[in-house]
């Protein structure tokens, strides 16, 4: 899986390309150690190139959304695939987390949360 | 219709499985989905295996698919320790979040996405088979 950090006004966004699965999410878990240990901007993830996902990938937005949970700062989805929508409402976590349809919404309902 | 592969007790091997499954799609002409769902219910139980095992001993995991009709068979062997996934708990996916644990995600989706699993243990080894209906479009 390829990933790409960018930062826009007061948002971090990861954008995933490929395949999360039990392969790659160590590295993953890595990357995203210092945004989960102290977050300094909202976190957004772009699924939009995310073929596939695995409960190993589950597990990490879960930790992800637990770090985000409490904090002046949010964790938003946005731009899934289908499938990949349909294994998180599968698991339960459309109930927890806000998963927007494109980065653009993302972005803006970030913006009025600032 | 089927196909027959082996793969070795290494998370790598994720890669081979798709291989394989890609080289189905086109033989059997599978919709995207049915692959997707395939993929994943292989996945799941694989990587699970994988994590079972003990990553020192060389334990090949034997995976064979059956078509007939519009039935599908998936057919997981492996040597390793005693372990079967039908009796694994599933999560309560309506738990708030601070409730909410990672185990059994992986079996939950295998549960989703296959009508009907079975385990047996036969010659020290794990059998599990799964199959999975393809709807009438299919």
């Amino acid at each position: 899986m390829k990933t790409t950090i960018t930062e826009k006004e007061n948002t971090t966004i990861i954008a995933l390309a490929g395949r999360l699965d039990s392969n790659s999410a160590p590295q993953f878990e890595q990357q995203l150690q210092d945004f989960l240990v102290s977050p300094h901007t909202h976190l957004l993830f772009d699924f939009n190139n995310l073929d596939y996902i695995s409960s190993a990938g589950l597990r990490i937005i879960l930790n992800t959304a637990k770090a985000y949970k409490s904090g002046q700062y949010h964790f938003v989805a946005c731009a899934m695939q289908d499938h990949v929508q349909e294994v998180f409402e599968i698991s339960g976590f459309d109930s927890f987390i806000t998963i927007h349809r494109s980065l653009d919404e993302s972005l803006s309902a970030l913006k009025d949360r600032s | 219709m089927k196909i027959s592969f082996q793969i070795n007790n290494d998370l790598s091997e994720l890669n081979t499985l798709l291989d394989q499954l890609q080289l189905l799609e086109q033989e059997w002409s599978l919709p995207k989905k049915i692959l997707m769902e395939i993929n994943l219910v292989l996945d799941e139980l694989i990587t699970n295996t994988i994590e079972y095992s003990d990553s020192c001993k060389n334990n090949p995991i034997e995976i064979t698919l059956t078509k007939t009709g519009r039935k599908i068979t998936i057919k997981i062997i492996d040597e390793g320790l005693p372990f079967d996934p039908t009796l694994c708990k599933l999560p309560d996916t309506k738990l708030p979040l601070d409730q909410r644990r990672c185990g059994g995600l992986g079996i939950l989706l295998v549960r989703q996405f296959c009508e009907y699993w079975n385990y047996s243990r036969l010659n020290n080894k794990n059998i599990l088979t799964l199959q999975k209906t393809l709807s009438q479009e299919h």
